[in-house]
């Protein structure tokens, strides 16, 4: 049982990956700044660790995905994250991508209860 | 809050110069929200803060988080190609230092058991730390300093399955040991050349002991000689890794060894007609060192061959050029044959 654990572990950390850049992209239209962000993720359910956020979206930022600002008028100065043009590009096209991996795998994932209906 | 800024500190001071300040304050705002969330309307104890600090994980992950994937010293783009220099290197550096061995031990073998010992020393104080340590250094800084760009090198060449080459024949194959030898052989001769130019001329011995050498070369303006030397020899490691890129012998490999040899030759020429390159005294160090007489038969037929050397030499070169480019186009053509042949058959 234990095993089955460890190849999950490895597995869904390949599997959040990918998927925590396109939800962080996909929240993004709108300027937020990192934890805001993580809260926002978690409050539709993607639990992503701010040790892996904030290192993610400056990454992003470098690649030309995000635009960034400091808000210094709060009572602590805040880094913002927006999608750039191309940002909005590129999110555009995942959407697609995503909703054919999605149907795809769910057609794959259901097969097995289909051929053998017995299980 | 000293810990918080101890934690900065210490995430901050593992990535580049530029990032730091961004980071730090990014991160800063970071902490202070995630306590914000913890406390609700009650002051911020330590506990807090170290709860936080555990959440957001060691420095070091996070400090590798921020600086990207990169934990690697030589990539997989790089790593054939240094373990390839890696081995020339110990192999010629290790045949180098025998050699130096064996000529120590001939000379004066009363200290073979000192000229041992040093010899078993220096694989461990100078051979295996300078060659691994340099090759590796070099590495390391094309690697850094490319960052990234190599990867792409690779991937962004587009490929076609037309593009593979033929499976190259027998003859015309060129074996990855003969360049390796090769370049060994070069790196040998120009460390020969560039550290024991001294023994490179004929030995005298006395009552059998080693008592000096009479040098071919003219030691005065040795210096300028042996920048000549290197970029010859450097010609040849070049031909040689160009043998090794190509794997084959194809008619662009000769041509283009073929101009690499001309301009070799075109400086040896250049070095040896120079009338300062042969040892001036030569025939007076010969007749002092009681080798020959002056006068007698002897010394004329060694004065001819002496004399004659540079007109015997250029002629051995462009023997050896002739011979390099026929059997180029030789084995190009047999390759070519053959595969007419395969060819046939197929169709």
């Amino acid at each position: 049982m234990s095993d089955a654990h460890e190849h999950i572990d490895k597995l869904m950390q390949e599997l959040r990956r990918g998927t925590i850049t396109i939800g962080a992209l996909s929240q993004l239209y709108e300027p937020q700044y990192g934890y805001s962000l993580v809260t926002t993720l978690k409050e539709k359910g993607i639990q992503v660790e701010p040790g892996t956020l904030y290192p993610l979206l400056r990454r992003l930022e470098k690649q030309g995905l995000l635009d960034s600002k400091w808000d210094t008028n709060e009572s602590r100065p805040r880094k913002y994250y927006l999608l750039s043009d191309t940002g909005k590009e590129v999110l555009d096209l995942l959407r697609v991508e995503w909703q054919s991996i999605v149907t795809s795998m769910n057609n794959v994932m259901n097969g097995r209860g289909e051929s053998d209906g017995d299980d | 809050m000293e810990m918080i800024e101890r934690y900065i500190y210490a995430v901050t001071k593992r990535l580049p110069e530029a990032q730091r300040d961004d980071v730090a304050e990014e991160l800063r705002g970071l902490i202070e929200d995630m306590l914000d969330e913890r406390r609700q309307n009650r002051h911020v104890t330590e506990a807090d803060v170290e709860d936080v600090l555990l959440g957001l994980g060691h420095p070091r992950n996070l400090a590798r988080k921020y600086r990207g994937n990169n934990k690697y010293l030589i990539g997989p783009e790089l790593y054939d190609l240094y373990i390839l220099v890696l081995k020339i290197g110990l192999i010629s550096v290790v045949i180098g230092f025998s050699a130096v061995f064996v000529i120590q031990v001939i000379l004066n073998p009363v200290n073979i058991l000192d000229y041992f010992i040093n010899y078993i020393v220096s694989y461990f104080t100078t051979i295996i730390p300078m060659v691994i340590g340099w090759t590796t250094f070099g590495f390391a800084f094309v690697e850094y300093f490319s960052a990234g760009k190599l990867e792409k090198i690779n991937i962004d060449k587009e490929w076609k399955p037309s593009d593979l080459a033929p499976i190259p024949d027998q003859g015309r194959q060129i074996k990855r040991s003969e360049t390796i030898i090769g370049i060994t052989f070069y790196v040998l001769i120009i460390m020969f050349l560039a550290f024991s130019s001294d023994y490179f001329g004929i030995w005298i011995f006395q009552n059998g002991d080693f008592s000096g050498v009479v040098p071919f070369l003219n030691q005065e303006i040795y210096s300028a000689i042996l920048l000549l030397v290197l970029i010859v020899f450097g010609f040849g490691i070049v031909k040689e890794c160009l043998k090794f890129k190509y794997g084959k012998w194809t008619v662009s490999l000769v041509v283009i060894t073929s101009i690499v040899n001309l301009i070799s030759i075109t400086l040896i020429l250049f070095m040896i007609t120079s009338t300062q390159f042969w040892n001036p005294d030569f025939m007076s160090e010969l007749v002092q060192h009681g080798i020959v007489n002056e006068g007698s038969e002897g010394y004329e037929v060694v004065r001819q061959i002496w004399e004659q050397m540079t007109l015997w030499i250029l002629v051995l070169l462009i023997i050896g050029l002739v011979w390099d480019i026929i059997a180029g186009f030789i084995k190009v053509r047999k390759a070519k044959l053959k595969t007419k042949k395969h060819s046939k058959i197929l169709g």
